[in-house]
């Protein structure tokens, strides 16, 4: 027992057989609590503090209650681990809210708490071949092998598409999409998604917005001084120069059915500005006889 | 649809009162229920939930007549055709739950998905007001999440198609005050009609358990009590199964008015609380076991606790074995006992068939023309009974012309 001085008691016989000890430790502490005792109590505690400490015949049970109500009290005094009791294993449960919860996968977790019925899957063999049979991994066979290679290529050629976290649902997207990047491989010259027709407005728009977005882009990269890729040059738009009129053709007006016909723009055009005096006379003079008006 | 002569079947007190008008309303034949709370000297009669109940019925047959006594203590019932949605008024029958509802609303799903497959067109209700609780409850009805994720599945099971079902939780809401009221939206799309369901032979093994999923849910407490049940109830089950995800969902407690008459439209927060709902799949298809734990309305329990008591839950559910829990047992039963004349067998655990949920379905089944059961052991050391159970051959009678 002497080796445990020093530490935590729970079990009584222990805390009986180091009260002496600890008792001279207390003293201090417990003068308030003395006055509540009896006088021969006080008495025996003084004596004890002089000399040695009297045998306990009775009253083991009751100081031993004290005792471990206060042992919260000498938390700091006492500080150290209690040692296992004879015999027993010392059961630490560590609960951390911290550790990290093994989450579902994204796609898993939306089919099991969308508001359909969830069902399992089993999980699927990503290799198949054309027929949708599954190839098996062990098959080394030169057939076998060739479509595990197209496989991997694919994979790696259209890997990117399954990791935007956005769309891993979206399969047929995805599937859309890894077509487009096959055609294009094979030689195809656009895109299929690219749309064709649209209203000239709408497309106005969506030019301009990326436009904007490069400006700002390069602005920005010049602006921390980072150096960006050449700009591209950009594609002249429509209404700056003349339009490419043909060989012989006239160059103003237009030439249809033996006559050449001259839009009131195109006259204008030839004719020059008006002579500036009838216009002055046109408004100025409206507004000249306004004002005689407002006058009489 | 009414008989000439129509034969009342008599019983009494509110006993297994939802099942028995589900029995009524598919085979066609009146009941009278008697003594229904009589000998309750402060509450005698129908329950409000009793009563939603028969307004929701109403509402999805078409010709059915309910009479009621003075003191609700007796109740006469014709069953009409079961419509569904076809005479409502808009995309969904919409049944509001009374404030003083006290069963979760897993009471009204449980026989509306029974009574749905047999319906003439689709049948989508949505339950919402002042006494709609989503989740577990006290009085032992299982949360939307059970339903969806422990039930549902199994009526794939006889040729319902899952991919028709929704089961859409709008509103989540635990229990109320003194377990009383919530607030929750649920909205139920059952668009898988047969006309008959197809014979169930679930007699095998039912193997083992390969996952287990499960939801934990928490409204108007803070977001932190799902992380907790998780983690309690992973501590748990996590050495037996490495397969464990349960999915968290949070949600704001629902708002109802706050029946101030100062204050006439004012509103406050109800239905605070937090559960978890676990289901076990196994090896073998539409094998589920289930559990479902909610903290109790007047609180006082760790999110702990509740994870530890609806891990040990699932593992009691396990540990009584067979295909089929008590929860989805009446589904499945009921279906069989519906379905074509031809004898389906389903194994059940003895834990399972010692319930008083199970004789008295049994006892009602025969009462309305169902044929006796048959019991036998599997013959493994299991223990399990082979329950095989004849259908009647009623099926869908809105669809039998078409």
């Amino acid at each position: 027992m002497s080796t445990n001085l020093g530490k935590r008691k729970r079990k009584v016989g222990a805390v009986t057989a180091s009260k002496s000890k600890r008792r001279e430790e207390r003293s201090g502490s417990e003068e308030s609590e003395g006055a509540k005792l009896d006088a021969q109590e006080i008495f025996r505690r003084h004596f004890e503090a002089q000399f040695k400490p009297l045998p306990i015949v009775q009253k083991a049970t009751e100081e031993a209650e004290d005792l471990s109500e206060e042992d919260d009290d000498e938390e700091e005094e006492w500080g150290g681990i209690s040692e296992p009791e004879e015999g027993g294993v010392e059961v630490v449960e560590h609960t951390d809210a911290q550790t990290r919860m093994a989450a579902m996968s994204k796609e898993e977790l939306k089919a099991f708490m969308s508001s359909k019925i969830p069902k399992s899957t089993p999980t699927v063999s990503l290799i198949r071949d054309k027929s949708g049979t599954k190839i098996d991994d062990e098959d080394a066979s030169e057939e076998a092998s060739l479509k595990k290679d197209l496989a991997l290529q694919r994979l790696l050629a259209e890997s990117h598409l399954l990791d935007s976290g956005s769309n891993t649902t979206s399969s047929g997207t995805n599937r859309h999409k890894a077509t487009d990047l096959r055609l294009q491989a094979l030689g195809s010259k656009g895109s299929i998604f690219k749309q064709e027709k649209m209203p000239i407005a709408h497309r106005k728009g969506i030019v301009s917005k990326q436009n904007e977005k490069e400006d700002a882009r390069r602005r920005e990269a010049r602006e921390n001084g980072i150096i960006l890729e050449k700009a591209k040059m950009k594609a002249r738009s429509g209404n700056e120069g003349k339009r490419d009129r043909g060989v012989g053709a006239p160059a103003v007006g237009k030439f249809s059915g033996g006559t050449l016909k001259l839009s009131k723009k195109d006259i204008f055009d030839i004719e020059g500005p008006k002579r500036s005096s009838s216009s002055r006379g046109g408004r100025g003079g409206g507004r000249g006889r306004g004002k005689g008006k407002r006058g009489r | 649809m009414a008989a000439p002569t129509p034969e009342f079947l008599r019983f009494t007190t509110h006993k297994s009162f939802t099942q028995r008008l589900i029995l009524s309303t598919l085979t066609g034949r009146p009941i009278h229920i008697s003594q229904i709370r009589s000998s309750s000297p402060t509450n005698p009669g129908l329950a409000p939930h009793e009563i939603s109940f028969l307004r929701l019925l109403d509402s999805v047959t078409n010709g059915s007549s309910l009479q009621i006594s003075y003191t609700g203590t007796t109740l006469t019932y014709q069953p009409g055709l079961i419509t569904g949605n076809v005479g409502a008024k808009g995309d969904v029958v919409v049944c509001s739950l009374p404030e003083g509802c006290r069963r979760g609303v897993s009471w009204f799903l449980l026989p509306l998905c029974q009574l749905a497959p047999f319906s003439k067109g689709v049948c989508n209700v949505r339950f919402e007001g002042e006494g709609t609780i989503t989740s577990a409850t006290e009085t032992g009805d299982v949360s939307v999440d059970t339903v969806r994720t422990g039930v549902l599945p199994l009526y794939e099971k006889f040729g319902i198609l899952g991919a028709k079902m929704e089961l859409r939780v709008l509103q989540r809401s635990c229990a109320g005050p003194g377990g009383k009221g919530g607030g929750g939206i649920v909205e139920l799309r059952f668009g898988a009609q047969i006309r008959l369901p197809k014979t169930l032979h679930l007699n095998r093994s039912p193997g083992r358990v390969k996952r287990i999923r499960g939801v934990a849910y928490c409204t108007g407490v803070s977001a932190s009590n799902n992380a907790r049940m998780i983690h309690a109830a992973r501590g748990i089950l996590n050495p037996l199964v490495s397969d464990v995800h349960v999915a968290a969902q949070y949600g704001q407690a629902p708002l109802v008015s706050s029946n101030d008459p100062s204050n006439p439209g004012g509103k406050k927060r109800t239905g605070v609380g937090f559960g978890l709902s676990l289901i076990a799949e196994c090896s073998t298809e539409a094998v589920i076991y289930t559990a479902d734990v909610a903290a109790p309305s007047d609180g006082g329990v760790t999110p702990e606790d509740i994870g530890k008591k609806a891990a040990w839950q699932l593992l009691e559910c396990i540990e009584r074995g067979g295909c089929v829990t008590t929860v989805g047992m009446g589904t499945v039963l009921l279906l069989m006992a519906m379905g074509s004349e031809d004898v389906g067998r389903v194994r059940l655990g003895k834990g399972v068939v010692g319930t008083e949920d199970f004789i008295s379905l049994g006892r009602d089944l025969k009462r309305f023309g169902g044929s006796n059961w048959g019991l036998r052991d599997c013959g493994d050391e299991t223990g399990d009974i082979i329950v095989s159970v004849k259908g009647i051959g009623v099926g869908n009678v809105g669809r039998k012309i078409a």
